[in-house]
């Protein structure tokens, strides 16, 4: 059984919801434990020991260059090699994770691959935190009793001035159905629409939606949509479980598609998506890791004078 | 020109028609077989031109606001297509005509200022 709360579990809609919101710097433990090529493989044992810590890194010039176990040490404990620097027997290939990617593709990570913690780099490549799974949960508790306090207090404001109305769902979208694609989107032009938001604004924010909606669908292993408007803006995100994006700049560039023959047999495919949403969107972020996932933001402003629909010509 | 004039030229059956479906003013038409061109198209009580028969097409459709859609060039219509064109109450017609002499017929008419 896994400790980590997992992506595709369908009771954890919400706790995905929560996970989106932070990112992997906001959970990390920054207090470090790391050593140099090197230290001993005792040494190492010895820091374990003394910080009751299972895993420690290993930098050259604050960069991560291989990772000791727990389990290195019982071998090297066992094969009598505890003397030995830690060159000579850590894993070498690390992976690591950024630290400002959002804690669901760290949730991801956990889910593919079988470590137990990831050293998180800044920018720079830099070691700057370690996570653990205990780390999300805990993050995740939290995060989620702010947001009960929040809700509390703005349910009861609502209540007392009876304005504020916001709107808030999350669809999960399945890898390949298109059935239910476009759903979301319907809603959220039909609640546009009951609010008396301008028509060219209700169109662009359908537009981000839709194609949101159905990058999930056509190109995600899947993942959840979300929709929050209130009196200022729509707020839309999608964010999948992978297999992420390679070349983010380039699913930027109209006309660029990995799509396979079958999706465009559907009508899509023209590597329109990603383009379209952003020149529609007031706000848009996009961010990708492979094999964890994808998570795109797109803001619309609904007081916007600027309506225009921006027709590609 | 209307709804019913546009039918009878493109020699269409009907797969949805709502009451009053004859006298829906068409302004414009858009002929695509692009989700994502047929998404960002626009234009006030626009006429849908299509080949894909994905039910995708008429869920796209009521996101822009178009008024009804004609399939083009397809003898058979999925029954998700239809269904979805009910659901919506979107006006939903099928021609054998290929997509280009259903423009060159629509562009005519139009011209003729019907």
């Amino acid at each position: 059984m896994s400790e980590v709360p997992q992506p595709l579990d369908d009771s954890s809609l919400r706790i995905q919801e929560l996970a989106y919101g932070l990112k992997v710097r906001d959970v990390m433990t920054t207090k470090i434990f790391a050593v140099t090529r090197t230290c001993t493989m005792r040494d190492v044992q010895v820091i374990m020991k003394n910080n009751g810590i299972s895993g420690v890194p290993v930098v050259d010039d604050s960069h991560v260059v291989g990772i000791i176990s727990m389990n290195d040490i019982m071998n090297a404990f066992v094969d009598g090699y505890m003397d030995d620097a830690v060159s000579l027997h850590m894993i070498s290939d690390v992976q690591t994770l950024s630290d400002d990617v959002p804690l669901t593709f760290a949730m991801s990570a956990f889910s593919k691959f079988s470590f137990r913690r990831f050293p998180v780099v800044n920018q720079k490549n830099a070691l700057v935190g370690i996570i653990t799974p205990r780390n999300i949960n805990l993050a995740l508790i939290r995060e989620l009793s702010r947001q009960l306090d929040e809700m509390e207090e703005t349910g009861e404001q609502t209540k007392s001035t009876g304005e504020n109305k916001v709107f808030h769902r999350i669809y999960r979208l399945t890898r390949y159905d298109f059935e239910h694609a476009g759903r979301a989107s319907a809603e959220l032009k039909k609640q546009l629409k009951a609010r008396g938001v301008p028509p060219k604004i209700i169109r662009r924010a359908a537009i981000a939606s839709y194609e949101l909606e159905i990058n999930i669908v056509a190109h995600s292993h899947g993942g959840t949509f979300t929709v929050l408007i209130d009196n200022e803006r729509v707020r839309i995100t999608a964010n999948d479980f992978g297999p992420g994006i390679p070349d983010v700049d380039s699913a930027m560039t109209e006309g660029y598609s990995t799509a396979n023959d079958w999706i465009r047999s559907q009508g899509f495919g023209a590597g329109m998506g990603l383009p379209n949403v952003k020149r529609v969107s007031d706000e848009f972020e996009i961010q990708s890791g492979l094999e964890m996932g994808t998570m795109v933001k797109a803001i619309v402003y609904l007081t916007d004078s600027n309506g225009e629909c921006g027709q590609n010509n | 020109m209307n709804l019913k004039q546009i039918v009878e030229t493109l020699e269409a059956v009907p797969l949805h028609a709502p009451e009053g479906w004859e006298a829906l003013e068409i302004e414009d038409v858009f002929a695509s077989d692009l989700i994502s061109d047929i998404l960002v198209s626009e234009g006030d009580n626009q006429l849908l031109l299509t080949s894909l028969t994905s039910l995708q097409v008429v869920r796209t459709a009521a996101l822009v606001g178009a008024v009804a859609i004609v399939l083009v060039h397809r003898r058979q219509t999925p029954p998700g297509m239809v269904s979805a064109a009910k659901d919506q109450d979107t006006p939903l017609f099928r021609s054998t005509l290929p997509k280009y002499e259903a423009c060159v017929k629509l562009g005519r008419m139009q011209e003729a200022g019907a």
